[in-house]
C-alpha cells in the first residue's frame, strides 16, 4: 500500500516536473526566435518543411472529408426536402468544427512527430549538445523556428483545409447529386457569418498550432537520448497532441458557441 | 621539497582548478569532493574505469550540467555560477570533440567547419572559405570538404568534427573518449593531430580516456579518477611509479583489485541455494 503510495507521488512530482521544465522551455523558444535575416531563414525553411510540406496531406484530406460531408448531409437534409442547405452545412461545418481539429490531428502525425523525432535524434547524437558547445544556444537555433513555423503554418493549412473541403462538398452536391450551385452558394453566403465563424475557427487553429508544436519539440528535446526514448516521445507527441486537441476544443467550443 | 614546489608552480598555472566537487546522479555519488587542477597549455588526460565519470567531468567544465557543489574556476571564472549568457559567451572560447563527432547530419563537411563562423561571425564568405579550408587542411581533409556525415569513416568523422572545434581557435579543447572505436591508423592519426594542434595553436587541451597507452603517450599530465576522487596524478613518468594499488591495477588492466570483477551482489552460495 505504501510502495503504491510512493508510486503516486512519484509521478505526480515527475509530472508536475516535467510541466515545470516544459513552461520553462516554451518561455525561452517564444522568445528566442532571431529576428536577423539568419533568423528569418531558418524560419522560412521550417515553415517550408513544417507548412509547405504538409499540404498534399491537407489538400487530399480536406478534399475527402467535404466530399463525405456532402454526401451524408445530402441523405439526411433530402428526406426533409432542404438538400439546398448542403453547401450551408458543409462550409459551417468545416470552418467551425472540422477544419481546425482535422487539421490539428494531421499535423500531429505527419509534422509534429517528424519535429519530435527530428529532435529528440539531434539530441542522442549529441548535435544539441555540440551546439551548446560551440556556444550556440540550441533553444534560439533549432528549437525556436521550429516551434514559430507550427504556430504560423497551423491556421493556413486549417484555412486551406476548410477551402478545398468546401471545393469537395460542391463536387459531390452540386456536380453529382444535383444540387442547384446557386442556391448552395446563397445558402452558405448567408449562414456563414466571417466574425462569429471563420475568426472562431481561426482562433481555434492558432491555439491548436500552439499547443501541437509545443508538444512536438519539448517531447523531442526531452526525450531520453536512445532509440527506444526515441520512439516514446514520437508516440507520446502524437497522443498528447490529439488528447489536448480533441479536449480543448470542447472547451473553445463551449466558450464560442456555447 | 623540489616537488612542492613544482606542484605550486602548477596550481598557479592551472587553466581549470575544481575544488570539493560533488556530483550525484540520483543515490549514486559520482564525484565525492574531487579536487583536480588542469594545467595551462598542456595536453591534460584523466583516465579512470568505465563509468566513474570522465564524460560528466567534461560535461560539468563545460557548464552543461550544474554540481550539487563545489568550485570550477576556468581561467579564474566558477562555470558554476555562470548566467545562461554568459555561459553560452564562455564557451566560445572552448571547443568540445564528442565521442561520436556529432557532426551536424544535414550538413555537408565544409558547412560544419563553417557552422560556428558563421554563428558567431560576420566574416565575409570568402574568408570563411579560407579559414575553413585551412582548417580542413590541418586535418587532412581539405579534398572532402563536398562528403556528407554519412559517406565519413569514424576517423574522418572525428577529424572533421576537431576541424570544427578548432575553426574559432578556442583556449580550450576538451576531448571525450577520441581513441574509441578507431583503427590503428586512425588512433595514430588522432594521437598525432591533438599533440600538434596543441602546441601549435597553444591550446589547453584536456583529453577523457581509458585508452592508457595512447593517452600517456601525448599528455603532459594525467589524472587518475575513481570512486569519486582523484587517486593519482602527475606526469605519465611519475604515474607508472606510483605505488597505489587503484593506479597499479588501472595502468596493467588487471581484471581484478581494488576495483573488483564482480558487482557487488549477494553471498553466491546463497544466491544459488537459496
Amino acid at each position: 500500500m505504501i510502495d503504491f503510495i510512493i508510486k503516486i507521488g512519484r509521478f505526480g512530482l515527475d509530472y508536475s516536473a516535467s510541466f515545470g521544465r516544459s513552461g520553462l522551455f516554451f518561455l525561452h523558444s517564444f522568445f528566442g526566435l532571431a529576428l536577423s535575416p539568419k533568423g528569418l531563414m531558418l524560419l522560412i525553411h521550417q515553415l517550408y518543411k513544417v507548412g509547405v510540406l504538409s499540404l498534399v496531406i491537407i489538400i487530399v484530406s480536406g478534399l475527402f472529408i467535404g466530399m463525405v460531408l456532402a454526401l451524408q448531409g445530402y441523405s439526411i437534409l433530402v428526406d426533409y426536402g432542404s438538400e439546398q442547405a448542403v453547401g450551408q452545412m458543409v462550409a459551417l461545418t468545416l470552418v467551425r468544427e472540422l477544419g481546425p481539429v482535422v487539421t490539428a490531428l494531421l499535423f500531429a502525425g505527419r509534422a509534429g512527430s517528424a519535429l519530435t523525432a527530428e529532435i529528440g535524434l539531434m539530441k542522442a547524437t549529441e548535435q544539441l549538445s555540440s551546439m551548446e558547445m560551440m556556444g550556440v544556444d540550441p533553444l534560439r537555433r533549432v528549437i525556436a523556428p521550429r516551434l514559430w513555423a507550427g504556430f504560423i503554418s497551423m491556421p493556413l493549412l486549417a484555412l486551406v483545409f476548410s477551402a478545398v473541403g468546401v471545393f469537395g462538398g460542391l463536387l459531390v452536391g452540386v456536380d453529382w447529386l444535383g444540387v442547384y450551385e446557386g442556391s448552395f452558394w446563397s445558402n452558405m453566403q448567408s449562414s456563414v457569418d466571417f466574425k462569429e465563424d471563420v475568426v472562431n475557427g481561426i482562433i481555434k487553429s492558432v491555439v491548436f498550432g500552439v499547443v501541437c508544436s509545443w508538444i512536438a519539440v519539448f517531447q523531442g528535446y526531452d526525450s531520453e537520448p536512445t532509440s527506444e526514448g526515441i520512439s516514446i516521445a514520437t508516440t507520446k507527441t502524437v497522443v498528447y497532441s490529439s488528447l489536448s486537441i480533441l479536449g480543448l476544443d470542447f472547451l473553445l467550443t463551449a466558450v464560442m458557441f456555447g | 621539497m623540489f616537488g612542492k614546489q613544482i606542484g605550486r608552480d602548477k596550481l598557479l598555472d592551472s587553466y581549470i582548478k575544481i575544488t570539493g566537487l560533488h556530483f550525484a546522479r540520483g543515490h549514486r555519488a559520482i564525484f565525492n569532493g574531487a579536487n583536480l587542477n588542469i594545467p595551462r597549455g598542456k595536453v591534460t588526460a584523466i583516465m579512470g574505469p568505465s563509468g566513474i565519470g570522465k564524460t560528466t567531468l567534461l560535461r560539468l567544465i563545460g557548464g552543461q550540467i550544474k554540481p550539487d557543489s563545489g568550485e570550477i574556476l576556468l581561467d579564474g571564472k566558477d562555470v558554476t555560477k555562470f548566467k545562461r549568457k554568459a555561459l553560452f559567451e564562455a564557451r566560445k572560447k572552448m571547443g568540445m570533440l564528442f565521442q561520436s563527432g556529432a557532426l551536424f547530419s544535414d550538413l555537408s563537411v565544409y558547412e560544419n567547419v563553417a557552422f560556428p563562423l558563421r554563428a558567431h561571425t560576420k566574416l565575409p564568405e570568402d574568408m570563411i572559405r579560407d579559414i575553413v579550408l585551412m582548417k580542413l587542411h590541418a586535418v587532412g581533409l581539405r579534398g572532402a570538404r563536398t562528403l556528407m556525415p554519412s559517406e565519413l569513416s569514424g576517423g574522418m568523422t572525428r577529424r572533421v568534427a576537431l576541424a570544427r572545434t578548432i575553426a574559432l581557435d578556442p583556449e580550450l579543447i576538451l576531448y571525450d573518449e577520441p581513441f574509441a572505436g578507431q583503427d590503428p591508423i586512425a588512433m595514430g592519426v588522432l594521437v598525432q593531430l591533438i599533440r600538434l594542434l596543441n602546441d601549435a595553436l597553444g591550446l589547453t587541451s584536456v583529453l577523457v580516456s581509458h585508452d592508457i597507452t595512447e593517452s600517456l603517450s601525448i599528455c603532459d599530465h594525467a589524472i587518475i579518477i575513481a570512486d569519486g576522487q582523484v587517486i593519482g596524478e602527475g606526469s605519465p613518468a611519475e604515474l607508472r611509479q606510483s605505488e597505489s594499488p587503484l593506479v597499479k591495477q588501472f595502468l596493467n588492466g588487471l581484471p581484478d583489485g581494488p576495483v573488483p570483477f564482480h558487482f557487488p551482489a549477494n553471498d553466491y552460495q546463497s544466491d544459488l541455494l537459496g
